[in-house]
């Protein structure tokens, strides 16, 4: 187990390094730079200046050990979107936004769709089963700035009872939450559903009813346990797709978090940010995929041992 | 007794310390872009703080009628010989810190957009023709030898390279920059709340820079003219899209939106009295580069000309968003002249006659061409990707060419344009101050386009610097007749924008101008200042 964990850890470090070697490198060969001209020409020597002040006047090895030097001190540098802070300050600013909208969606949204799926599988081929199938669906096919129109237009125009956009008041998370626990309900009630009708028809739930086992017993200890496999795959993964922030929901509702700054980072060769956005990302499903692989073997003897199935 | 007479006593000053926090008037509009780096219109104009502007006087302004208005100046003179200019300050100006307001914070905005990398600096050669402008900020040149002089506390000289009748319209760009604040804090003292002091009718209270959204006040220190009529004023960037402004507008969030051509007929039935038009100085056109084929021939460029039913465009495509244009020249900007913009007609024969005679009848033989836009938001994102569809039908269809559409992002669209790495494009250009020197500047002496045609520039160096309103009209319009004859352009469309205004806001800034236009924070120091909310 340890040896596997410490394999992982090595593994990360060296996606870490591709990554960044790839991403460094397909930034640098996007044309243009952060001080090009926007609509009437810049001189020369107006813009050499402003890259010689980012040290973007560098040869490129240079520029990214520099930066990957920084890196390692955790200084991501400055970002030429937002001169007066560093790029860790800006990231912890404008995560908290998405984090906390984001993170209580997926946190919201899974457990209800866990619930709706087990509600289908459960009573399969009824109404319930074809409901939940539908609004899984729908929850998977509908674009979220198409549900947060139909959300802001439903509770804020029509009702009347929610603002319709904006922050930092709580009464104005309602919305935005409720769009983003849309994709992981959908996701959690189809794999969900699939899991545990995939688990209800293994010999060893026909074992457990011979020898007499109460149903709930054998859905809540067995059955459950044995289904959560996929379900720990899929979580953490959408945990941090979900919680870096949507640059959809956050634009529909107004929300200053960081989804803009993946689409802007970019666009604007903003390319202190984007190389540090890039990384965060890597580093954190490089993490989500070890705590997976740790949850696994956890719920798995299998895995702990090496074997396979 | 006595006790009820301290009770009374209490509650009456109670209610009039509260009164005025319940008269405070607060505005929510949309206005600015998402992406702002400095508080500091001097520092930076495309990445600047939302309500850099608001937060100082400019020399000069517009009003609603486009009528030139002096801010800080009291007054201006040209001297005998038409280069130099005298700016008299009105006194007592401050900053919001207290510190007197000068000349010399004046003179310092600019001497240092020369030398910082100041990205509108293009501005002060293009249309402020200082003296020794192009030089400094190529950096061979001392700033010293500026056209730029603060002769005393309340007196501007500006030394133009050649005379410039309309120098005091460019002023209206032209802030001051607190030289106290950045001697002790360098370019960092626009970057925080805490640190920003303003001169201008509004002072800051906070700044959201993830989405540049911020909070201005009435300033209590301003002493210029047009004093704010409102309390609290929340400037949202997120709130321009339409799609996200309509709906807060919907629920009170927000006291305008601005539509999108989905939005006009449903607002219109909603709110009839509530909507409002500008008709943007601003035109669409195709640029081309000169030299290369299939272009560099003018016979091609001029089938081109003829090839676009502006009419059938802007009532079908673009309908609501957009008027047909004739000249580089919108209706009602200075200097436009209908009977020139009429020549820009719909004549498929004439079209396909010039394609012909450039060899290329019925369009057999024609390479195939890419035309280049820049992806953007705002009226331009509204209008020229539909447009391009179009043109590539209507050119199909008329001259029985095939052309490719691309679109690009700002700087690689501008790199494409001025690098020459394209033949045909689609430019967009919003004005800057009123003058037609600023339009037709854009083609002057390579400008912006790379084109250099000696008879044309002749004309625009003479039409510039002449004194004379009448004579000016004339050579501008020599010089589109020779735009025309030439084929340098195609002028396709003016935006217009719609908005929806509440009926809680009311004043001067929401009531239409007397050519039924309403230009809302375009005009942002008139309309910001103009504006109550009941």
């Amino acid at each position: 187990m340890t040896a596997h964990i410490i394999r992982r850890i090595l593994s990360v470090a060296f996606t870490f390094i591709v990554v960044s070697i790839i991403i460094f490198l397909m930034m640098h060969s996007v044309p243009g730079g952060p001080f090009d001209a926007n609509d009437m020409p810049v001189s020369e020597a107006v813009r050499a200046k402003m890259m010689a002040q980012w040290g973007l006047d560098q040869p490129l090895h240079v520029q990214y050990f520099n930066y990957m030097w920084g890196v390692l001190h955790l200084d991501f540098g400055v970002p030429f979107q937002s001169p007066g802070e560093t790029v860790v300050e800006l990231i912890s600013r404008a995560w908290v936004p998405s984090l906390i909208l984001g993170g209580s969606g997926v946190l919201i949204g899974a457990p209800l769709g866990i619930l709706l799926g087990m509600a289908a599988a459960l009573n399969r081929n009824t109404w319930i089963d074809y409901l939940a199938s539908t609004l899984a669906t729908l929850g998977l096919t509908i674009p979220v700035f198409v549900t947060s129109m139909l959300l802001i237009l439903i509770f804020a125009v029509w009702l009347n009872w929610l603002p319709a956009s904006g922050w930092p008041q709580p009464n104005r998370w309602i919305l935005p939450i409720a769009c983003y626990a849309a994709i992981p309900l959908a996701t959690y009630a189809r794999y969900t559903r699939s899991a545990v009708l995939d688990t209800l028809n293994r010999p060893f739930v026909t074992v457990l009813r011979a020898k007499g086992l109460s149903e709930r017993r054998i859905v809540f200890q067995h059955v459950m346990r044995n289904s959560a496999i996929p379900l720990v795959t899929v979580f953490l993964p959408m945990f941090i797709g979900t919680a870096t922030g949507s640059i959809f929901v956050e634009a529909m509702f107004r929300v200053p978090g960081l989804g803009a700054y993946f689409v802007s980072s970019i666009e604007v060769r903003d390319y202190t940010l984007q190389m540090a956005l890039m990384l965060l990302i890597t580093f954190m499903y490089c993490l989500a995929y070890l705590l997976s692989d740790i949850a696994y073997a956890l719920l798995n003897p299998r895995i702990r041992v090496g074997g396979a199935e | 007794m006595n006790a009820l007479v301290r009770l009374a006593g209490i509650m009456v000053a109670a209610t009039a310390l509260s009164a005025p926090v319940l008269a405070q008037t607060t505005v929510v509009a949309p206005s600015g872009s998402t992406a702002g780096t400095y508080m500091d219109y001097m520092k930076t104009v495309y990445d600047r703080g939302t309500g850099s502007e608001l937060l100082q006087i400019p020399i000069a302004t517009f009003d609603k009628e486009f009528e030139l208005t002096p801010m800080a100046a009291e007054s201006w003179t040209q001297s005998e010989d038409g280069l130099t200019w005298t700016f008299k300050l009105r006194p007592g100006l401050v900053w919001s810190d207290g510190e007197p307001l000068t000349a010399e914070d004046f003179v310092f905005a600019l001497q240092r957009a020369a030398t910082s990398g100041y990205d509108f600096a293009w501005y002060w050669d293009f249309a402020g023709g200082i003296r020794g402008w192009k030089e400094v900020t190529e950096g061979t040149a001392d700033v010293s030898t500026l056209g730029l002089k603060a002769v005393d506390d309340v007196t501007i000289e500006v030394t133009t390279v050649a005379p410039k009748p309309y120098l005091p319209s460019v002023t209206s760009l032209w802030y001051p920059v607190p030289k106290h604040k950045v001697d002790e804090l360098g370019d960092d003292w626009a970057l925080d709340v805490a640190t920003i002091v303003s001169s201008g009718p509004f002072e800051i209270e906070s700044w959201e820079k993830s989405n540049n959204s911020v909070v201005l006040t009435k300033s209590d220190t301003y002493t210029g003219p047009w004093s704010p009529l409102i309390d609290r004023l929340e400037l949202d960037p997120t709130l321009n899209a339409p799609e996200v402004g309509l709906p807060a507008f919907l629920a009170g969030d927000a006291d305008y939106s601005f539509l999108n051509t989905g939005q006009v007929p449903v607002a219109t039935a909603r709110y009839p009295d509530g909507i409002r038009k500008n008709a943007v100085f601003a035109t669409s056109y195709i640029s081309y580069d000169l030299d290369a084929a299939p272009f560099n021939d003018v016979n091609v460029r001029r089938a081109f000309y003829y090839a676009v039913d502006r009419a059938e465009l802007t009532s079908t495509v673009l309908k609501d968003i957009a008027i047909p244009a004739g000249s580089i020249l919108p209706p009602g900007y200075p200097g436009y002249n209908p009977d020139i913009a009429a020549e820009a007609v719909f004549d498929p024969e004439r079209a396909k006659q010039f394609l012909a005679d450039a060899g290329f009848p019925n369009g057999e033989g024609f390479p195939e061409v890419e035309i280049w836009y820049r992806e953007e938001g705002g009226y331009n994102g509204a209008i020229v990707p539909a447009m391009a569809q179009y043109l590539q039908a209507e050119f199909k269809e008329v001259l029985g060419i095939s052309l490719n559409i691309r679109a690009l992002p700002g700087p690689e669209w501008m790199d494409g344009l001025r690098g020459k790495k394209n033949n045909i494009f689609i430019a967009p250009y919003e004005y800057d101050y009123l003058d037609p020197s600023n339009f037709y500047g854009i083609f002057y002496n390579g400008g912006r386009h790379g084109y250099f045609i000696p008879e044309y520039d002749e004309i625009i160096a003479k039409a510039d610097s002449e004194s004379d309103w009448d004579t000016r009209y004339k050579l501008y319009a020599e010089a589109e007749q020779l735009m025309i004859d030439q084929g340098l352009i195609v002028p396709l469309v003016h935006p217009v924008t719609i908005a929806v205004v509440s009926d809680q806001l009311t004043g001067d800034g929401v009531a239409p101008n007397s050519l039924g236009f309403t230009q809302l924070d375009r005009l942002g120091h008139y309309f910001f200042t103009h504006i109550t909310k009941q």
